[in-house]
């Protein structure tokens, strides 16, 4: 205290008292922190990266081939269908997040201002949180031919009396797959664009000119595309890149729904590393960059579309025009919600009733009988995979949340915010495709530490919890009130006290959330921890990906439902503490 | 202000959750990093013995298809057992194909881990074995030498030393049998087709109930492979030729064609009255199980019989399942279990290799409701009390019946599976 009181008495009474000439420990570790942030996700990505183009160019010591040539390259064209493949995988990418995108926007302009927005927001939020191979295997229940639409149309309607020879899932042209990937994303979108809204000096101005505008007689669609939506849109590119890029290559979605006649480009290549024929390395390393070319192009397609858009559309933004069929508008939205909402409610119920399911003979609605045997057997056969699910999410996502603190408190002692490359590094695992840089990235871990499956596994995931956990914490520290911590500063407080019982008491609950957000991120990862553990680290997802393609749709359902449950229950915590623990810090 | 009075309970909470998260590195490290202890050799003992001495209190990682919970169940037990008799903790990794194994272990020699490798012990036939052994991914003379062999009858059963046609020169130890059995919903269908004739008339009236998983699944590679060897019996019958000869040699260049055509031909024919018209195919043989149990299916096919009636008692499968065997033939293999060159714990994978083909594993396993694969044991070679072992109850009605198999078919030279598999992928790999 008294060295405070001296520090304050020679510096006078400046407004920005952290900054000491004089850095203690706490604050040169901040200050490195951001460093260490961009080295932890450039360093794999990129070494990744150059360790998948040394196969690729038929470099495999393994298979005494250390002579460079395009081997892999030629292969990889002449396989049979590759075209189908890569066009598969572009225009599941594509349109999933074309839907997702308009449809959230539809959600937001429809409902802006109003507390349905709210409501929906509650409805939507949980499917965040849901893994990718949880929310295939509900879907798949639902559309199957033997799913819940036909029998709820079943033998009344239809006169099936055994499943119909049908189409979905697995039909040719990739329905099935948008239809996963838009319901997965479009939450995701809606709260990144909620999330945006919550800025505080963003949110007042864009509920503002909105206002204006309607009093200024603009319907409220119109309103929302022509007074907010192009303010709001830069905080929305970076998120909706990433889920462009996500899926175009993800594996689990077209492994659980997609054709194999042939399969989407990212799944082909999966098989090929996993192929008997262990040549076929090569042809997958070439695969791998063939898809992230893929994903590049489509992200250059899709920011050269918002340029046209932007172009087309500068002039009827200020035309004057005060509606679009508003109303026709605003009814389609409405059922379009309600019918996304009833999709995903009724996936849910089917998802339920198969995990108690005794016998259940098509076109029965209900089972014949509840069971509970599927969850005892699964129960008995889950410890491990439980275990290592929580102990990698606990341990990527204390470090992410760390890490990130620290990165803000950063931001905040040198009075800049971080730079635009650092946040765009950020995202910079979730652009490139996973699948391109892991298999680097998995040789260089063998490399180097073989045989710690368990931390190779941990870091992986790490790279994918970090951004959102930095994501989830950034908007909440930067609206910190600073006046707090230049009282404390000033009172003589050291900055490492300002940080642990100033700021993060005040940001106990954005943490907590960020916590649960870490941890259900790390809970949904499949490719990272298959990669990185060579398969010896088995987790809820891992399982319940090998089970959707294998055994028995009852212990798939089982296991979708505990990949639901654990970051639910991780979320209901981190609402729920604050709570008891501060008032303040509920919302 | 209030959140400076709360400042002592927040001191308190940030402590407690920085001592969670030390506490979850540390146990993460220590976990990560606990190391098996290397027990002493012992001039004076038998090889065996040295082999228990050493392989005593180690993990082994096994390295087994995982899409079965029944047979993980068995695993499990295993597990168990191995941990009474030698303290040894197995740990089943669940594959959902064997090759995935396969790439790991050659990723290991490829960044020249040689001993420190992370697959103790792999469950493998066919083509995977093939690969490894060429490649030399395999330790090399162990499984002839392990007690419990003998219990085969290496003599006068030369099925435990021929992994399809190929010599496992010791590198491979049995582990079971299998043959291929159909099963079909008899609410759907009153009379399901014996033979491969009848399947196509089958198929013809009632299309899209019968379909194969798609190669390079295991199960339908059997199945084309089941066909393959039917269609050239036909052939011979009606021209006199012994074409059938070839399929036991190594597929070359100059055969391929002669050997696979008639295949072709027939597929041509049959995929448009499969499930999907044969444009779409399952990828495993659980998911044609499911679509049994779904009702897309009418007729499918395992190479593990007792399966089906394990399946309707967990309400996998409906009541009405029945199951039979082919009259014209049933393709049969055995499958085994090998050791890659650079286990980890080449000893303590041997102990648990050699305890699977012991009696009372065995026993188990072939049991109908644990797994019901049958036994690579012989029973001439068993005590009466090891023999008592395998005696089973009433079987359920949907299980194979006894003695169903009237004429067992063998597997083709692994060779084939490569010729079959590309064939099939150029002509319906892609869609039309």
């Amino acid at each position: 205290m008294s060295q405070g009181f001296d520090k304050m008495t020679k510096k006078g009474d400046k407004p920005k008292p952290i900054t000491l000439e004089k850095k203690d420990l706490f604050t040169r570790i901040v200050s490195f922190s951001p460093k260490l942030l961009i080295l932890i996700l450039i360093l794999p990505v990129l070494c990744g990266l150059i360790c998948v183009l040394l196969p690729a160019l038929s470099w495999l010591p393994a298979l005494e081939k250390t002579t460079l040539n395009l081997q892999g390259f030629i292969d990889l064209w002449q396989t049979p269908s590759i075209m189908q493949m890569a066009a598969l995988s572009l225009a599941t990418g594509l349109i999933s997040t074309l839907l997702a995108f308009v449809i959230a926007l539809m959600i937001l302009a429809a409902f802006f201002n109003s507390v349905w927005l709210q409501r929906i927001e509650h409805l939507l939020s949980p499917i965040l949180v849901i893994p990718h191979a949880a929310a295939a295997i509900a879907v798949g229940f639902l559309i199957a031919p033997s799913g819940m639409f036909a029998r709820l149309i079943s033998p009344w309607l239809t006169g099936w009396e055994m499943a119909p020879d049908g189409m979905f899932p697995h039909d040719p042209y990739g329905i099935s797959i948008i239809l996963g990937l838009t319901l997965k994303e479009l939450p995701f979108l809606l709260l990144m664009a909620l999330g945006a809204l919550a800025q505080p000096e963003l949110g007042k101005k864009l509920r503002q000119q909105y206002t204006v505008a309607l009093n200024l007689g603009y319907y409220p669609i119109t309103a929302f595309f022509k007074a907010v939506l192009p303010l709001l849109y830069p905080f929305l590119r970076l998120p909706i890149l990433a889920v462009l890029a996500y899926a175009s290559a993800s594996v689990e979605m077209p492994l659980i729904l997609g054709p194999n006649t042939p399969p989407t480009l990212s799944v082909s290549i999966i098989q090929w590393f996993n192929d008997v024929d262990l040549t076929l390395r090569i042809k997958a390393s070439a695969g791998a960059l063939l898809q992230l070319v893929l994903t590049a192009g489509l992200v250059a397609f899709w920011l050269g579309g918002e340029k046209a858009i932007k172009a087309i559309f500068n002039v009827s933004s200020v035309n004057g025009k005060r509606h679009y069929a508003d109303t026709i508008w605003q009814k389609v939205t409405a059922i379009l919600t309600v019918g996304v909402i009833g999709f995903m409610l009724l996936s849910l119920a089917g998802l339920v009733l198969w995990a108690f399911a005794g016998f259940w003979r098509f076109p029965a609605m209900l089972p014949e009988q509840f069971v509970l045997l599927h969850f005892q057997s699964a129960f008995t056969q889950m410890s491990t995979p439980l275990v290592n699910t929580l102990s990698i999410g606990a341990v990527s996502t204390a470090f992410a949340v760390f890490l990130t603190l620290l990165c803000l408190e950063a931001e905040q002692l040198s009075a800049k915010p971080l730079s635009h490359f650092t946040s765009f590094i950020i995202y910079l695992p979730l652009l490139v495709p996973s699948i391109a840089f892991l298999f680097g990235l998995v040789w260089l871990q063998q490399l180097a530490n073989h045989q710690s499956e368990f931390f190779n596994v941990a870091f992986a995931h790490l790279l994918f919890v970090l951004p959102y956990v930095f994501l989830s914490l950034a908007s909440s520290y930067r609206r910190l009130d600073p006046r707090f911590a230049h009282v404390a500063a000033s009172l003589g407080a050291a900055p490492i006290k300002v940080f642990f019982q100033i700021k993060l008491p005040q940001l106990f609950a954005p943490i907590l959330i960020a916590v649960a957000l870490g941890l259900a991120i790390s809970f949904g990862q499949y490719l990272p921890t298959l990669l990185a553990g060579g398969g010896r680290i088995a987790t809820i997802t891992t399982e319940a990906v090998t089970l959707a393609n294998g055994a028995s749709r009852r212990t798939s359902a089982v296991y979708a439902i505990m990949q639901m449950a654990l970051p639910l229950i991780g979320f209901i915590v981190a609402w729920m503490l604050p709570k008891y623990f501060f008032r303040s810090g509920a919302r | 202000m209030r959140v400076i009075t709360t400042l002592p309970m927040l001191k308190r909470l940030t402590r407690y959750s920085t001592y969670a998260m030390m506490m979850s590195i540390c146990i993460g490290i220590s976990a990560s990093t606990a190391s098996p202890t290397t027990a002493n050799i012992n001039q004076d003992l038998s090889p065996w013995q040295q082999i228990e001495a050493q392989g005593s209190n180690q993990d082994v990682y096994f390295y087994a298809w995982g899409g079965d919970p029944q047979i993980n169940a068995y695993l499990q037990w295993v597990g168990d057992q191995v941990d009474d008799k030698y303290n040894i903790n197995l740990v089943h990794v669940k594959l959902s194909d064997t090759s995935e194994a396969v790439s790991r272990v050659l990723a290991e020699k490829s960044a020249h881990n040689d001993d420190q490798g992370s697959v103790d012990l792999i469950w493998i036939n066919g083509a995977n074995f093939a690969t490894m052994s060429e490649n030399s991914l395999l330790l090399k003379q162990w499984a002839n030498k392990l007690p419990n062999f003998a219990l085969t009858d290496p003599e006068n059963n030369p099925t435990v030393n021929f992994d399809f046609g190929v010599p496992t020169d010791g590198m491979e130890a049995p582990w079971g049998q299998a043959s291929l059995t159909f099963y079909y919903d008899s609410l759907s269908t009153s009379k399901p087709p014996t033979t491969l004739n009848e399947l196509t008339a089958w198929t013809a009236q009632n299309t899209g109930r019968f379909s194969y998983p798609k190669p390079p699944d295991f199960l339908g590679m059997s199945f084309l492979k089941y066909v393959l060897v039917m269609l050239h019996e036909q052939q011979d019958a009606s021209t006199g030729k012994n074409t059938s000869a070839q399929l036991g040699l190594p597929a070359t260049e100059e055969n391929t064609a002669l050997v696979l055509d008639p295949l072709w031909a027939f597929l041509d024919d049959f995929h448009p009255t499969l499930w999907r018209s044969g444009e779409q195919f399952v990828q495993t043989g659980a998911q044609m199980r499911r679509l049994v149990d779904d009702t897309e299916l009418s007729l499918a096919f395992t190479f593990s019989a007792p399966e089906v009636p394990a399946a309707v008692q967990r309400y996998d499968l409906p009541q009405s399942i029945r199951s039979y065997a082919m009259s014209d033939g049933s393709l049969s293999n055995t499958h085994f279990v090998a050791i890659p060159y650079n286990a980890s714990h080449p000893q303590a994978a041997q102990l648990a290799a050699n305890f699977l083909m012991s009696p009372e594993a065995q026993a188990k396993k072939q049991t109908p409701s644990v797994w019901g694969d049958k036994s690579v044991l012989v029973q001439s070679t068993l005590s009466p009390a090891q023999q008592a072992l395998f005696k089973t109850k009433q079987p359920h009605p949907s299980a194979l019946p006894f003695d169903s198999v009237k004429r067992t078919v063998s597997e083709p030279h692994p060779s084939w599976v490569e010729a079959i598999q590309q064939g099939w992928q150029a002509r319906y790999g892609v869609s039309p």
